[in-house]
């Protein structure tokens, strides 16, 4: 029987939630991705946290959040322990992501769910692989091999493959065929006939315009924009999709001399510039060649400045510009921020280069038509001040002396117990215990907290996964001087304003990333204070799909090429995800699952195999036939058995039966006809046939298209009267075919 | 996949050999340079059909064609994959002649640092030796053109070509280094290039390969010679450098542009930012290659240690502070004590040429040569310390500067070599690239270590060929319906056999388009014939011929079929036509072309009389012509035949007399016998002349 295989989706199907899923091969549990979206929602972990413990392995495909995310909180909270295995980008770049995230949450809220050192403790473990490295894994999983392969979409984005006993398992989602600036597009259409195929029906629906168009579009959308003195925000992610974008704008700039200036504002951005510079050997043959032959590697970038602090971004003169900023969700992050003071000014434009994440302020904008105003939180670390600091300090004291109490307790009471060992080890796991439940709790308020604020109006049913898209009604009342304005919007809720309108302190305008991971991490008490208020929003939004994601109908021959035995389909709105289902089923294979969250498939392929031993005698008489990269032979063969227990195959002792006829071969009907004109017979297509010569007719007959039937035979029909022709013509078919 | 571990190797007994053993499973392995030497590093592999490459360097000690390895030993067009372990140019010099000047059409393959480092050295070496060599090998627009067809290969990243499996290790020794391991039919290959087990100030060491290789190609430069180790061998380089400038001295360290200068800046570096003192004598790295190479160093720093990476997370730590580049002699500023470093390594030519002569004779100057020095080239000379040295101008001068020797070259030394061969625990171990004496000692002794176990040791000489033998059993998986049942002994297997690369598989023909990307067709070949008799004729005749001829109505059109042999299906078109209709193969065809031909016949019968009654031109001439045939035939058959009045025949028989009228057919005789017979006669001779009465 063949490798026993199931798939157990624990995030990310019939919507567009984060990825993660388990994978079981022969009873060695693959957790491939471990995403979580922009609102670190730990609902959506659940699934996650049931299985969690008994991982095995985890595969991290690319380095955003909605492919590695939940990585540092799984690591800490949900008991993951397994070894990670990642390309080197995935790992370098998914660690700044994670670095950014934190640094944006922990500016602006309590953020308590991960900390800078369990993101390095969780990325610690990253075994780093190189792109088709085949690792064997040991232990329990002794037999498989995984290996990463090129995905496209993001640097050293990763389609990975596991082998077991000659059967492939892949899998691949968000990938790319295109090649773009920076990135080579992905192998996937190099692997035929895998016997499992898991990928994504995001893209199932979308249709690109050509690169050369919406590039155009994109530059030109900047250029009226910033020209008429406007300026333009791009929310971007930390490190992946953002690196295509700044090639674009320094190759625009360099050719057109452009003096507008251009800022990466992210937490991490020049250690994350410094890391793609390293990063040559994974991006796209051209930018390798560039380097091999002038040294002038892509991303010395002349026109964009990196930034990261906003206070740098503040002390640059005015005038039009463009900022690319995390997070592209707009939740967090610079973006959020840039986006509160820009988006009520008409010249400005936000350009959107992906599609925001479910109920995040970037969706909700994306919405046609956008809404004319939105609610949105501004928030801001403050350092406590006068009796708040006194009372921070007092309480700090207290847990000081509480611990210390504590500790002198247990060390009374291990010096008590030093004959019973065990006893104070209880206690502290109990104690340990009472921690975690608190905390998890907490984490729990937490959530519930950011889900009010961030879906303004809007209460999610608490049972389900994914929220609504947020119904936002603009019904702003209109008098005779225009739109009625209630004065309560505008008025801070929080007495805190003054504090927060206090210019930021030196302690803020740090340098690069130690400044701001310094506020951070410093034990200066520090609290936060939010305000919420409501903008309009009178900038003009435009959406472009640059996420380089290949489109539906490029998704739909690919999937055909591959032709897997079995096709599981994941991540994708349910309409997506059912639209492909019954593409698939009709034209790929006749094996597509489209499982529901926790729900196990079998996908063990029906394989029989058993392995033999060719022997010499019967190899020696074995003449094969070449047929691009097969060789193929007709055998009959009597079983016997070696020294060592095989089964080997013999030649027949008595005369071989007579077997039925096969013609082994692909025949394209443009090929063919090539073929015979090359040989001085007058050929054309005729309604759908291939005239050859004066009458005789050759046609094909059944749907060449479906690939993964098991009863779709190529059926070829000779027609003709008897002339030399026609003898001449099969003659010609024939040497097509190979017939053992 | 071959098991590895099974194989039988048996090495050089062709005699017992030739007898099992096909001509695909010799393996024959061939240095064509740096075979019992050091240089022009090229090692011949064949295996199977497949054949692989080693490197393609030249020999620093020659020039011209004559620095070339014996590629007039192989047929470069047969060569599927070229692999080059780093860009020394005793690893990957010849590489442009060879991809430019020769019929080689296969694939290269290096690392990306190699490749990126490869041009930059090879434009410099172009340059530099157009000075001094009239016959050269390639221009600069050969190794453009070199860069073309150069594919990158990533460390540990598993590549196939043609059947060949390779992959590479890091190999320690410079940037971009590696190992290759190549697998042919699941025989190992492991091809080290030049390796350090040791880990330096940049360089990772070369790594363990986690499969123990069936042969192993192992470099010998250093032989049985012990590293000093490695902090010791700096203080000394140190010392020696710092000793010098302290006495107002100059130091000149010749060294290959890329590579070991590298580490050996890293150690200045250092040295020079804990010495105060030393602060204002300046350390110039003369190379032309210098900036550009820098680029180079930085962006590959994910082929270095953790202990660089974790140093490139706050600064380059390829930005110097204390060293400047120097562009060329006429830019050096030569007064009080220097430290120099320039290339090339070996004193032929070039900058570190100029400074030796210029230095050569002040005793307070030392000269530290950081690294191997091949035979024949003014280094080695000059680590014997001879008392004079001749100049590049030809005068001699005496040698009183110091000379010292620390090496620096990251090459296994033999504790290194040893463990490494002992961890890897390879059946076979061919030495290369190694002097002959060196090699000869490092073969004694690693045959003493292996005593005990069955390891093979081969130093062959340049073109001298090393065969061996490997029996690999062929393994197939027999998959899809022809495996829903494991066979007993005796039971026999038929499907096909398919072979991709070296694997096999065995299935049923209906599973081909299941595993594998063939598919299989069928071809209905519908040919229609005229024919203009009955069908019912065909019948008859297919009938005599075949046992089987089932007669059935066609359901659409309602017209008469003919089923034969169960395979090719007859079918009355329209009057003149019958179609046949069947699916190709072999059987099928022969007997379609039987009843083509059957028909055809059938046909031609027919013909016959519509043939020749068409040219008869005037009706008297017919008549004249069947009157001949009938007295013709008359006579054959009676004799006497006169013609008689009235357009009569009179026949004689033996004294009887029959008159015959031709026209009504009335015969009158007075034997009744006769008149019988040749009434029947003429009547039988008219239906044969005339058989339609042409009143009808």
């Amino acid at each position: 029987m063949g490798t026993s295989v199931q798939v157990k989706p624990l995030c990310g199907v019939y919507n567009e939630n984060p990825l993660a899923y388990l994978v079981s091969v022969d009873g060695f549990n693959f957790l491939v991705d471990c995403g979580w979206n922009d609102h670190f929602d730990a609902s959506l972990l659940e699934p996650l946290s049931r299985v969690a413990p008994t991982v095995d392995a985890v595969l991290l495909s690319h380095s955003d959040t909605l492919h590695l995310g939940a990585l540092p909180y799984a690591m800490k909270k949900l008991g993951l322990s397994a070894p990670v295995f990642a390309t080197e980008p995935v790992y370098r770049l998914g660690l700044l992501t994670m670095y950014d995230h934190y640094l944006s949450r922990k500016q602006v809220s309590e953020f308590d769910l991960f900390t800078l050192d369990d993101i390095d403790s969780a990325f610690q473990n990253i075994t780093r692989l190189t792109y088709s490295q085949n690792y064997h894994i040991s232990g329990k999983g002794e037999g498989i091999v995984i290996a990463p392969h090129v995905a496209g979409h993001l640097l050293g984005g990763t389609v990975w493959k596991i082998t077991k006993d000659g059967e492939d398992v892949i899998y691949a989602v968000d990938f790319n065929h295109r090649k773009e600036r920076h990135l080579n597009g992905t192998v996937l259409e190099s692997f035929v006939r895998p016997a499992v195929l898991i990928t994504d029906a995001y893209n199932a629906l979308n249709n690109q315009p050509s690169r050369r168009q919406r590039d155009q579009e994109f530059l030109d959308a900047i250029m009226k924009t910033l020209r008429a003195d406007g300026n333009v925000l791009l929310p971007v992610d930390t490190a992946g999709r953002v690196l295509e974008l700044i090639l674009i704008l320094e190759q625009f700039w360099e050719q057109h001399k452009l003096a507008y200036p251009i800022f990466f504002l992210t937490y991490v951005s020049s250690s994350t510039i410094d890391y793609v510079k390293s990063f040559l050997e994974w991006m796209s043959d051209s930018i390798a060649k560039s380097f091999e032959h002038t040294r002038d590697n892509a991303f010395l970038l002349r026109h964009v400045k990196l930034l990261i602090n906003k206070s740098d971004l503040e002390s640059v003169p005015d005038g039009p510009k463009v900022v690319l900023a995390s997070m592209g969700s707009l939740e967090a992050g610079f973006s959020h921020d840039i986006f509160v003071e820009w988006v009520s000014d008409t010249k400005n434009l936000i350009l959107f280069s992906e599609r925001g994440q479910f109920g995040t302020l970037a969706r909700m904008l994306q919405a046609d038509p956008p809404p004319k105003a939105v609610k949105v939180t501004m928030s801001k670390r403050v350092p406590l001040v006068g009796e708040e600091l006194a009372a921070y300090e007092e309480e700090q004291n207290r847990i000081k002396k509480e611990e210390a109490l504590k500790a002198s307790l247990i060390k009374e009471e291990e010096s008590k117990a030093s004959l019973r060992t065990e006893l104070p080890v209880n206690d502290q796991m109990v104690l340990d215990a009472n921690n975690t439940h608190s905390s998890s709790n907490a984490i729990g308020q937490r959530s519930e907290a950011f889900r009010d604020v961030l879906i303004d109006g809007f209460l999610p049913p608490s049972t389900s996964v994914a929220p609504m898209f947020p119904f936002y009604d603009c019904s702003s009342e209109w008098d005779d001087f225009g739109e009625v304005i209630n004065p309560d919007d505008y008025v801070t809720k929080d007495v805190n304003i003054d504090q927060m309108l206090m210019p930021v302190d030196g302690e803020l305008a740090g340098k690069l990333d130690e400044g701001s991971v310094s506020l951070i991490l410093d034990t200066t008490p520090s609290k936060v204070v939010s305000t919420e208020l409501t903008v309009q929003v009178k900038c003009s939004l435009i959406y472009m799909d640059f996420e380089g994601r290949s489109d539906g109908r490029s998704i739909k021959s690919i999937l055909a090429h591959v032709a897997p035995l079995k096709l599981v389909l994941v991540h994708g709105s349910a309409e997506a995800t059912e639209h492909l289902k019954q593409h698939c089923l009709q034209h790929v294979c006749p094996h597509v699952y489209a499982p529901q969250i926790e729900e196990t498939i079998d996908v063990t392929s029906d394989l029989c195999a058993y392995k033999v031993q060719l022997s010499e005698k019967l190899m020696s008489n074995v003449l094969f036939k070449k047929l691009g990269e097969y060789e193929i032979a007709w055998v009959d063969a009597e079983v016997g058995k070696t020294q060592n227990g095989m089964l080997s195959l013999l030649p027949l002792s008595s005369p071989a039966p007579p077997h039925k006829t096969v013609l082994v071969g692909d025949i394209k009907m443009a090929d063919f006809k090539q073929f015979l004109a090359s040989k001085g017979v007058q050929v054309e297509f005729a309604g759908g046939a291939l005239r050859c010569g004066e009458y005789v007719t050759l046609r094909k007959v059944g749907d060449a298209s479906q690939k993964g039937g098991s009863a779709a035979i190529q059926q070829i029909i000779l027609e003709g009267p008897l002339t030399e022709e026609y003898y001449k013509i099969r003659e010609y078919l024939y040497s097509q075919f190979y017939a053992p | 996949m071959a098991s590895t571990g099974q194989s039988l190797t048996s090495l050089k007994k062709r005699e017992a050999a030739t007898a099992n053993n096909r001509d695909g499973d010799q393996l024959i392995i061939t240095p064509l340079g740096a075979g019992n030497e050091v240089g022009r590093s090229c090692v011949y592999m064949s295996y199977k059909g497949k054949t692989v490459l080693f490197d393609c360097g030249i020999h620093p000690a020659y020039s011209g064609m004559a620095a070339l390895p014996y590629f007039d030993e192989i047929d470069p067009s047969t060569i599927d994959v070229l692999l080059i372990t780093h860009f020394h140019l005793d690893h990957a010099a010849s590489l442009p002649y060879f991809l430019e000047k020769t019929t080689f059409k296969g694939r290269v393959f290096m690392t990306h640092a190699t490749k990126a480092i490869y041009k930059l050295l090879l434009s410099d070496y172009v340059k530099v030796s157009k000075v001094s060599v009239e016959d050269m090998l390639f221009t600069e627009q050969d190794i453009n053109n070199s860069m073309e067809r150069i594919e990158v290969i990533d460390f540990h990243q598993t590549l196939e070509v043609n059947g060949i499996r390779f992959w590479c290790y890091t190999a320690g020794h410079v940037l971009g280094a590696a190992m290759f391991m190549v697998d042919i039919a699941g025989v190992r290959v492991l091809y080290t290039g030049d390796y350090s087990r040791e880990e330096d100030r940049h360089l990772r060491a070369a790594e363990l390969p986690q499969f123990s290789p069936d042969i192993c190609i192992i470099e010998s430069t250093y032989g049985v010679q012990l590293h000093q180790p490695r902090h010791i061998r700096e203080k000394r380089f140190t010392d020696a450098i710092h000793s010098t400038v302290s006495q107002g001295g100059r130091v000149l360290i010749p060294a290959f542009a890329l590579g070991r200068a590298q580490e050996l800046l890293l150690i200045l570096e250092e040295y020079w930012s804990n010495h105060r003192e030393l602060e204002n004598v300046p350390i110039y790295y003369a190379s032309p290659l210098a900036k550009r190479c820098m680029a180079v160093y930085q962006t590959y720093i994910n082929s270095m240690n953790e202990r660089i990476r974790s140093q490139y997370a706050n600064s380059n730590p390829f930005e110097f502070k204390h060293i400047s580049p120097l562009k060329s002699i006429e830019n050096f500023n030569d007064v009080g004590p220097s430290v120099v470093m320039a290339s090339p390594g070996s004193l032929q030519s070039g900058l570190s040429r100029q400074l030796f002569d210029r230095w050569c004779s002040d005793k307070k100057n030392a000269c530290v040569i950081p690294g191997y020095v091949i035979e024949g080239t003014p280094a080695k000379t000059i680590i014997n310390e001879p008392k004079e040295v001749t100049l590049t101008n030809g005068l001699t001068a005496p040698l009183n500067m110091q000379v010292h020797y620390i090496s620096f070259s990251a090459h296994a030394d033999y504790a290194q070599t040893s463990t490494f061969l002992k961890e890897l625990m390879p059946p076979n171990i061919i030495l290369v690239h190694g002097e002959a004496n060196e090699m000869g000692r490092l073969k004694q002794k690693l045959v003493s270590l292996f005593a005990d176990r069955n390891t093979k040791i081969i130093t062959p000489k340049n073109c001298q060929s090393v065969e061996m033998y490997f029996t690999s059993e062929k393994m197939a998986k027999t998959i899809g319906k022809l495996a829903e049942k494991v066979p007993e002994v005796g039971e026999t297997v038929s499907g096909l056999l398919v072979k991709k690369g070296f694997t096999y598989q065995i299935m049923a023909p209906d599973d081909l388009r299941v595993f594998s990307q063939l598919s299989t067709a069928n071809v209905t070949q519908r040919i229609t014939v005229p024919y203009s008799g009955a069908f019912a004729v065909i019948k008859h005749r297919l009938k005599q011929i075949y046992e089987s001829v089932e007669s059935s109505t066609d359901e659409e059109s309602g017209v008469p079929t003919l089923r034969v042999h169960g395979q090719v299906t007859v079918k009355q078109e329209s009057e003149n036509h019958i179609s046949l209709h069947w699916t190709a193969d072999p059987i099928s065809d022969m007997v379609s072309d039987s009843i083509v031909a059957l028909v055809l016949n059938a046909n031609r019968e027919m013909s016959k009389v519509v043939v020749e009654s068409e040219p008869v031109g005037s009706e008297e001439e017919d008549a004249r012509k069947a009157e001949k045939i009938v007295h013709a035939l008359l006579v054959s058959l009676f004799g006497d035949v006169k013609f008689g009045e009235n357009g009569k025949l009179v026949i004689s028989v033996d004294g009887n007399i029959a008159h015959l009228d031709k026209q009504s057919g009335d015969v009158e005789s007075e034997n009744e016998g006769l008149k019988e017979r040749v009434r029947m006669a003429f009547q039988r001779i008219r239906s044969a002349v005339k058989p339609i009465p042409l009143s009808a």
